[in-house]
């Protein structure tokens, strides 16, 4: 029953989270562009910018925006450093994790680490303890809903879950518990919709960890489509409104 | 609240939306950076004055009746029943909030408050909880354009004592049409605010300049974006697109009020002619030699209150600075400034729809900049920012002369 349970997080709760959250972020996406345009422009003009001469408009000037926050730079550095901090390394776990399939190889195919060595997975959850601790206080608190706390648990879960199976299946007498190959070989299985069992690819205690890692960013993965984590796609788009 | 009328007024919210308006309320991550941008939350540590306050007033409705997570689990995000009581909350949303638009410069994502602000006010006036004395005035303008003969009379009786005021002024002026009106093929329709001291100042400038110019029935105020009313601000600024179309004029020059210049020029769209502002105007007359200010006229440092209108929402920065620096060698920048400086606290109609008590409570921020500032002269380029900064003068002692600086360009000119 126990091994049942994983068997349905592991490999078809996958599929059905990655579809289900596929499938919200387009009807998410199509929702807004129904929407007719606005009807004049929302522009925010900058100090060296005129009415007649506008810079710095289109949607490169946008992504700049979405990519490096300016006004957070500016007005809340602290906060600033961490939201890199954060973006950089989830960045980073994105390839590092697409790293551990056999046919992308960014580090050797005989390496036993991922890449960071476990080190991005702690600088990720660093900045998203300081996230939620940054909720619990001061006028941020007065405004925060029970979701900005859920996401950041769960967000905080998931990293907590991925450092374990970094930092403690290699802090072992025996050196890693548990392979980058055999983790290859599970991915491989998923891509490959070969529906194995990961129990017999992922031996060990371990499991378990890993097990509750895939369940807790299935969840992630069907919360998504609903929270503010769409602000993804939508940065860009609401930068450019700013822009003009 | 009946289910009928709660109807009405979720139509009335669904009738707001457009994409940024979707992006707005669904895109806020509640992080704060913008709480520190808004004046009265600065002045007052009261979180309902921020903009993310103000604005998950209208979220939370939003949640409720147009997202499957409200309807699911509406403990998520905080889901709110539209009722007498919330519409209390969205009073506050909307007249407690002057729609300057700093907060959008904090904002990571640069979310428009006043776009939320907009759906508080149209479900105000949809429940007629909508402040009256915007609205009796906007109406009271829309009425103007139906009796076109009647405001003639009333403008003509005017004109009179500002014509008396300019001839003493300037003698030379005798015997030339002062004030035009109705002037076809005019280079200028000039959109005033209908007052002796808007017209005087304005129609001095352009005779200094021997411009070809008309001056419009109308006045630029526009009080039915004040209240919210789409309906009524069309009304009203369409009031002023007709006349300068029927006159052929090639510019359109907007007197001192932020609102009307962002409206003329950002919202009517394309038109045959261009819009600008008094400001502007100057600042090209003072360029090509056209015009010329006396600087020993002047008195005292001077410094310069970027009306949010004019200068974040519209780009008007420079054009108001080389006009001060053209009367004035003792100009001081008061900090912060342009995109960044604090809004008055009296904009949006607040001026009209508030009581002095609260808008002094929550400009506190502002009184102290300018006390910072310790000019002798605090200049601005918004009729509704005068008013304001004027009642803060008086109220924190700040013991400065306010003015608008169309009025120090009068002061100053040079009368050949």
């Amino acid at each position: 029953m126990v091994n049942a349970f994983w068997y349905f997080v592991m490999v078809p709760m996958v599929y059905i989270s990655v579809i289900w959250c596929l499938v919200g972020i387009v009807v998410r996406i199509a929702q807004v562009v129904r929407e007719p345009r606005p009807p004049h422009t929302l522009r925010i003009f900058r100090d060296d910018e005129t009415p007649e001469d506008p810079l710095g408009a289109g949607l490169g000037a946008a992504f700049l925006d979405a990519l490096t926050m300016p006004s957070i730079r500016r007005y809340q550095p602290v906060f600033w450093v961490f939201l890199m901090i954060f973006h950089v390394s989830l960045l980073v776990l994105v390839v590092a994790h697409l790293d551990i399939l056999p046919q992308i190889n960014i580090l050797s195919a005989e390496s036993q680490h991922m890449l960071g060595n476990g080190s991005v997975g702690v600088f990720f959850t660093v900045s998203l303890a300081y996230f939620l601790l940054r909720r619990f206080k001061g006028p941020v608190r007065e405004v925060s809903v029970a979701s900005d706390y859920l996401l950041l648990v769960l967000l905080l879960s998931i990293a907590i879950t991925g450092d374990v199976i970094s930092w403690g299946n290699s802090w072992t007498e025996q050196g890693f518990v548990i392979t980058k190959q055999e983790f290859g070989q599970y991915m491989t299985g998923l891509l490959t919709l070969s529906f194995a069992d990961p129990l017999k690819l992922l031996p060990g205690t371990h499991y378990v960890v890993i097990g509750t890692h895939v369940l807790l960013v299935n969840l992630l993965l069907i919360f998504l489509p609903f929270s503010n984590l769409m602000h993804t796609c939508f940065s860009v788009p609401l930068n450019a409104l700013r822009r003009g | 609240m009946e289910a009928s009328k709660r109807q009405d007024l979720l139509t009335l919210m669904a009738d707001k939306m457009n994409r940024a308006v979707r992006l707005y309320l669904e895109n806020c991550s509640r992080c704060g950076t913008c709480i520190d941008a808004c004046h009265a939350y600065a002045s007052t540590r009261d979180i309902r004055f921020s903009a993310v306050g103000r604005a998950q007033n209208v979220r939370r409705l939003f949640e409720n009746y147009f997202r499957v997570t409200g309807k699911i689990a509406p403990w998520l995000n905080d889901a709110e029943t539209l009722d007498e009581a919330w519409m209390d909350k969205l009073y506050e949303t909307a007249f407690s909030c002057t729609g300057c638009r700093r907060c959008m410069v904090y904002c990571p994502f640069g979310i428009d408050t006043q776009q939320i602000q907009a759906i508080a006010k149209a479900l105000l006036i949809g429940m007629d909880m909508d402040p009256k004395p915007l609205t009796m005035r906007a109406r009271g303008e829309i009425d103007k354009a139906k009796n076109l003969e009647l405001t003639r009379q009333k403008l003509e009786k005017e004109l009179t004592g500002v014509k008396a005021e300019l001839l003493e002024k300037y003698p030379s002026l005798e015997g030339k049409e002062i004030v035009p009106l109705d002037k076809e093929g005019a280079n200028i329709l000039f959109v005033s605010m209908v007052e002796k001291p808007s017209i005087a100042s304005g129609a001095a400038i352009l005779n200094a300049a021997g411009e070809s110019w008309s001056l419009s029935y109308f006045e630029a105020v526009n009080f039915g974006a004040f209240a919210g009313n789409a309906n009524m601000s069309e009304q009203i600024y369409g009031r002023i697109v007709a006349e300068a179309e029927r006159l052929r004029v090639k510019e359109l020059v907007i007197c001192e009020c932020g609102t009307a210049y962002r409206i003329m020029k950002h919202i009517i769209g394309k038109r045959s002619f261009r819009v600008i502002s008094i400001l502007e105007l100057v600042n090209r007359y003072l360029t090509e030699g056209r015009i010329k200010l006396d600087k020993s006229s002047i008195e005292g440092t001077v410094t310069y209150h970027d009306p949010c209108q004019i200068a974040r929402n519209s780009g008007v920065y420079e054009a108001p600075r080389n006009v001060i620096r053209a009367f004035t060698d003792s100009f001081v920048e008061m900090i912060p400034n342009r995109s960044e400086n604090w809004c008055c606290g009296g904009g949006g109609g607040l001026v009209i729809a508030q009581e002095p008590e609260f808008r002094m409570m929550t400009s506190r921020v502002k009184a102290d900049q300018i006390r910072a500032a310790g000019a002798d002269i605090l200049a601005t380029a918004c009729e509704m920012c005068l008013a304001q900064l004027k009642d803060l003068n008086d109220e924190f002692e700040l013991e400065t002369d306010v003015k608008l600086v169309s009025d120090l360009v009068y002061e100053a000119l040079v009368f050949s």
